[in-house]
């Protein structure tokens, strides 16, 4: 079975650390934990040759400095080679404006961070329907 | 020179006074209108003189009114003046007669004076100045206007004291400052809940959700290397944290209820209510619920208000779901009359009859109206974690929007919410 590549934008590194910790049994995944911002994410993709290596997915933190969730949804939708990516995004607080304001932008999901190792399974699996 | 005698003397000082006596008394009697003409004798008999300048009605008019009224000559002397502006400028009486007005106005006002005496001449004038009333200013409106006479012309000058006039203006203007100042503090006491609004929402709930993750983490992962007592303390400090987001969340969106507009638009509560839904994607997955949305009607109200509300109550329904059963909302609506609901509310005849109904643990109807009273919980802490304010928010709402919520239910056997609001908000709450 193709794994499936997904890039987390994440500044806080507890988070990441998370991400990994709680979805490191899971084989359907690749998790790459790159980018701690959305410059820094749009910088990686940039120096990808080939767009075969494109994720699959791109999970974005909502709150990081320089360049925000919002932000980045926003610089992928309007360049071509990223905007095909289904992006989606995770927040401490998801409140309605955050979603409308998010799904307006594109993201394929809004979705508030869980605390255990059962939420961050469900919410992989939600996230990877968009796929 | 001739030589008089002492008693000669005296007797033609009583002539005198007493024919000054008459002078005054005459005098008065003019000014007060009783008198309309005076005979005069003199060498060649009797001579006749009608006061021509000022009718009986109007002196006595004149007399009565609680302004000053001076009439002024073509050179600006006073010819005539009524007792008030006497008292306004605190002279005699006698001694304002034959003065020039502006000797009573204040020495910044003589040029504006001037200007206005022109022109009372040609037409209506008015002029706020100070007039001298002995040691101090009096501010006072004149307001002129030429008097046709039999032979002449004058100008009448009606003097009105705005001193009253000027203190409560005065007065009005501190109070506007102090209104304004409770205005910017209220402003900036709203803009500080804005500013707390928003560091609940962030700033507050990412280190709670690190203290519920690490928790959680100790308890999934370690627990087997933990006696009963910490991992008791353990639940504790999960449950309490659980708790301190859920009262973290319901004071924002409180605050955020407060500080919100009151604008009114029509909403489409079909579309708010699917929008509604769509936030509750991930748990409605999770727990396999069936959401089921009927026609339901455009009606008028706030739109961030009305989404609160429902919001609260389909999380309501999703959160005390059984076990039992798959859980199931419906929310379905009807045109309802004020006859049928044997309620006037307003002078609307027609409302809308929401009913989100579940299939949840239900509750007993006896706290039918509990329920909606803040921090009202019926459920232990343990089951069904709550701040017990959605449901009073959510009344709270219903009630601004004029309508009313009236709640059904079993124990065991699901419950149901009808909410009746007008379809047409009244002018004023907009």
């Amino acid at each position: 079975m193709k794994k499936t590549r997904v890039i987390l934008v994440e500044d806080d590194t507890d988070d990441s650390e998370l991400f990994k910790t709680f979805l490191a049994h899971r084989n359907d995944i690749v998790l790459l934990c790159i980018a701690s911002n959305g410059i820094e994410l749009i910088r990686f993709l940039d120096r990808m040759p080939d767009d075969d290596q494109l994720p699959h997915l791109i999970i974005l933190d909502q709150n990081m400095p320089m360049m925000n969730g919002k932000q980045t949804l926003k610089y992928l939708s309007e360049h071509d080679r990223y905007s095909v990516i289904p992006a989606v995004i995770y927040s401490t607080y998801a409140d309605s404006s955050l979603v409308v304001d998010c799904k307006k932008l594109g993201a394929k999901m809004v979705a508030s961070k869980p605390i255990d190792e059962d939420g961050y399974d469900k919410m992989m699996d939600n996230f990877l329907e968009v796929i | 020179m001739e030589k008089r005698s002492y008693k000669s003397l005296l007797l033609e000082i009583d002539n005198l006074r007493a024919q000054l006596s008459e002078v005054k008394d005459t005098l008065n009697a003019i000014r007060t209108g009783q008198i309309d003409a005076l005979v005069v004798t003199d060498q060649n008999g009797h001579s006749l003189y009608t006061l021509k300048t000022a009718d009986r009605a109007y002196r006595a008019f004149i007399e009565q009114m609680a302004q000053g009224a001076v009439t002024l000559d073509l050179s600006g002397l006073i010819i005539y003046s009524n007792s008030q502006f006497a008292e306004m400028v605190r002279v005699n009486h006698s001694s304002v007669l034959g003065n020039k007005f502006t000797e009573f106005i204040s020495v910044q006002d003589i040029d504006a004076f001037a200007a206005c005496f022109a022109r009372g001449w040609h037409e209506e004038a008015k002029l706020e100045l100070s007039i001298i009333s002995q040691d101090k200013l009096i501010p006072v409106l004149i307001s002129l206007s030429r008097l046709q006479l039999e032979d002449e012309i004058a100008l009448s000058v009606i003097v009105t004291d705005l001193t009253a006039q000027k203190k409560n203006e005065r007065e009005l203007k501190e109070k506007n400052q102090q209104l304004e100042t409770l205005n910017e503090a209220l402003l900036s006491s709203n803009h500080d809940l804005q500013q707390f609004a928003s560091v609940a929402s962030h700033d507050l709930q990412e280190p709670l959700r690190k203290i519920q993750v690490f928790s959680k983490i100790i308890k999934d992962r370690h627990a087997h290397e933990l006696s009963d007592q910490p991992l008791h303390y353990l639940e504790k400090i999960l449950s309490c944290s659980d708790r301190m987001k859920v009262l973290i969340i319901d004071i924002l969106n409180y605050s955020r209820l407060s500080a919100d507009d009151n604008s009114i638009e029509i909403i489409d509560l079909r579309n708010l209510i699917s929008d509604i839904v769509e936030d509750f994607e991930l748990k409605i997955g999770e727990k396999r619920a069936v959401i089921d949305i009927g026609e339901l009607p455009a009606i008028e109200g706030n739109r961030g208000q009305l989404r609160q509300a429902f919001y609260n109550f389909i999380s309501n329904a999703l959160k005390f779901t059984s076990h039992e059963r798959s859980p199931r909302i419906t929310v379905a609506s009807r045109e309802i009359n004020a006859g049928e609901l044997g309620l006037s509310l307003m002078d609307e005849e027609k409302f809308c009859r929401l009913v989100i109904t579940d299939n949840g643990i239900g509750f007993d109807e006896q706290f039918a109206v509990a329920i909606f009273n803040l921090f009202e919980k019926l459920n232990p802490k343990s089951s069904f974690e709550g701040s017990g304010i959605g449901l009073a928010i959510a009344k709270k709402i219903i009630d601004k929007h004029h309508g009313l919520i009236v709640a059904k239910s079993e124990i065991g056997n699901g419950s149901e919410f009808n909410i009746i609001l007008p379809y047409k908000q009244p002018v004023r709450s907009r």
